[in-house]
């Protein structure tokens, strides 16, 4: 049986993975000299990922998925309780990563080192938590949860229609946008 | 039956000695999304090549609409409404964009023109920034989607993709996979050929697998997507 909610999240995992790795990819190239900064296009990015991931994609997991899973498995229950207390940290990592590119923004190149350390912070946090839910949490889920567990699960993921690009396709436009301004080769915009 | 668009029967292709397709069968509907896998070299530019006539199955037939397109030439088929966008993009280099979009356009099958020059700048805002520039000047995303608008420009009834995201970084390819995804939308039947099972099965309806030139699993996106085993063992993810 495939589970929309476990492909959902899938989906919303390797567009933030796409994100990450885009901006890694442009700080990489300002650190080789061969880009010139553009904090308003990282600031963009750090914005989608702050709104998509953080806001909508993580209490969907925590309010319907986990909420399930920590009835049905005991196994999976330390698991949840970690990975929900990353999502309450949520707020905070964001925070730090933000406040270094503004850091950056201010000091110039001396900032950039700053910037880079806590992009590499966060991007590791994130690939961790990621990589936890897709080899510990989906195979306990398929395990134990049940078909009507799914279908309240299924239910809940799909009315929330697709917010990876958000109700409006408003962070589709955003994401439209990041692609066309960042330079090639992480995006479509001149260098 | 009424509504197939394009079928190959009991195809076997060889390159030379080597004997690439072993008696695939294939078949696709109107509107229907097909995501066609399988690790490199096992035959999926192959079979679409097989049915386009650009490579020449040595047995087996090729039907458009039930007519025997087996050898008909590349051209011919084409015609038919069916719209490719090949591996290595093939844009027109010394041709600006407007004029590689332009020298495309036609009307579909049944004479309607629902992809015009318009929409399909709707369709790719990026390509109207640039549309002065010369082929060689875009980048392989823009080329990208200069190819997937150039094929809508003949107003198909089925677009095939072979490999649209080869070479482009994670974002640009996360771009296409939305653009396709707005595209099928509007009920042009596709073939994906994708190495990312992840993006074509949210994208498609139906997946196929080819392993060593015959089909390994044909089926719906749900029911692979329910197998990480099965894409563990035929696509090494």
């Amino acid at each position: 049986m495939s589970n929309k909610s476990l492909d959902i999240i899938h989906d919303e995992h390797r567009a933030l993975a796409a994100m990450l790795s885009g901006l890694r990819g442009l700080v990489a190239s300002i650190e080789a000299g061969r880009l010139k900064p553009d904090f308003e296009l990282m600031a963009s990015m750090i914005e989608y990922i702050e709104m998509v991931p953080e806001k909508v994609h993580h209490p969907k997991e925590d309010s319907y998925l986990f909420a399930r899973l920590r009835e049905r498995s005991a196994e999976a229950l330390p698991i949840i309780e970690r990975l929900e207390a990353e999502h309450r940290e949520g707020d905070a990592r964001m925070a730090t990563l933000r406040a270094a590119l503004e850091a950056y923004r201010r000091e110039g190149e001396s900032g950039l080192a700053g910037f880079q350390g806590a992009l590499k912070t966060y991007i590791e946090h994130e690939w961790q938590h990621m990589n936890t839910e897709e080899h510990l949490i989906f195979p306990l889920a398929r395990k134990h949860l049940s078909a009507e567990d799914w279908a309240h699960i299924d239910a809940a993921f799909l009315a929330n229609d697709n917010p990876w690009q958000g109700p409006a396709g408003k962070y589709a436009a955003l994401f439209t946008r990041i692609v066309n301004t960042a330079p090639a080769p992480v995006g479509l915009g001149g260098g | 039956m009424s509504n197939m668009l394009l079928e190959a029967k009991e195809i076997h292709t060889y390159y030379g000695a080597s004997h690439i397709l072993h008696g695939i069968d294939f078949n696709i509907r109107e509107g229907e999304g097909i995501a066609l896998m399988g690790r490199n070299g096992m035959g999926k530019s192959t079979l679409i090549k097989s049915m386009l006539g650009i490579v020449r199955p040595r047995h087996g037939r090729v039907l458009v609409r039930g007519d025997d397109y087996t050898r008909a030439r590349t051209f011919q088929t084409a015609q038919q409404g069916i719209a490719y966008v090949p591996e290595g993009r093939g844009i027109f280099k010394s041709l600006s964009v407007r004029e590689n979009l332009l020298m495309s356009a036609r009307a579909g099958v049944d004479g309607r023109r629902e992809w015009t020059f318009d929409r399909v700048m709707e369709t790719f805002p990026r390509l109207g920034e640039r549309i002065n520039n010369g082929g060689w000047q875009l980048s392989g995303g823009e080329q990208q989607m200069l190819t997937i608008g150039r094929a809508l420009m003949t107003n198909p009834d089925l677009l095939i993709l072979d490999e649209a995201t080869e070479g482009l970084a994670p974002l640009i390819a996360m771009e296409i996979w939305r653009i396709v995804k707005e595209i099928r939308k509007t009920g042009i039947a596709t073939v994906i050929v994708d190495k990312n099972h992840g993006a074509v099965t949210s994208i498609c309806d139906r997946a196929m697998i080819l392993v060593k030139g015959q089909v390994v699993f044909d089926g719906t996106s749900d029911e692979i997507r329910a197998q990480p085993e099965l894409i563990q063992k035929h696509l090494g993810v």
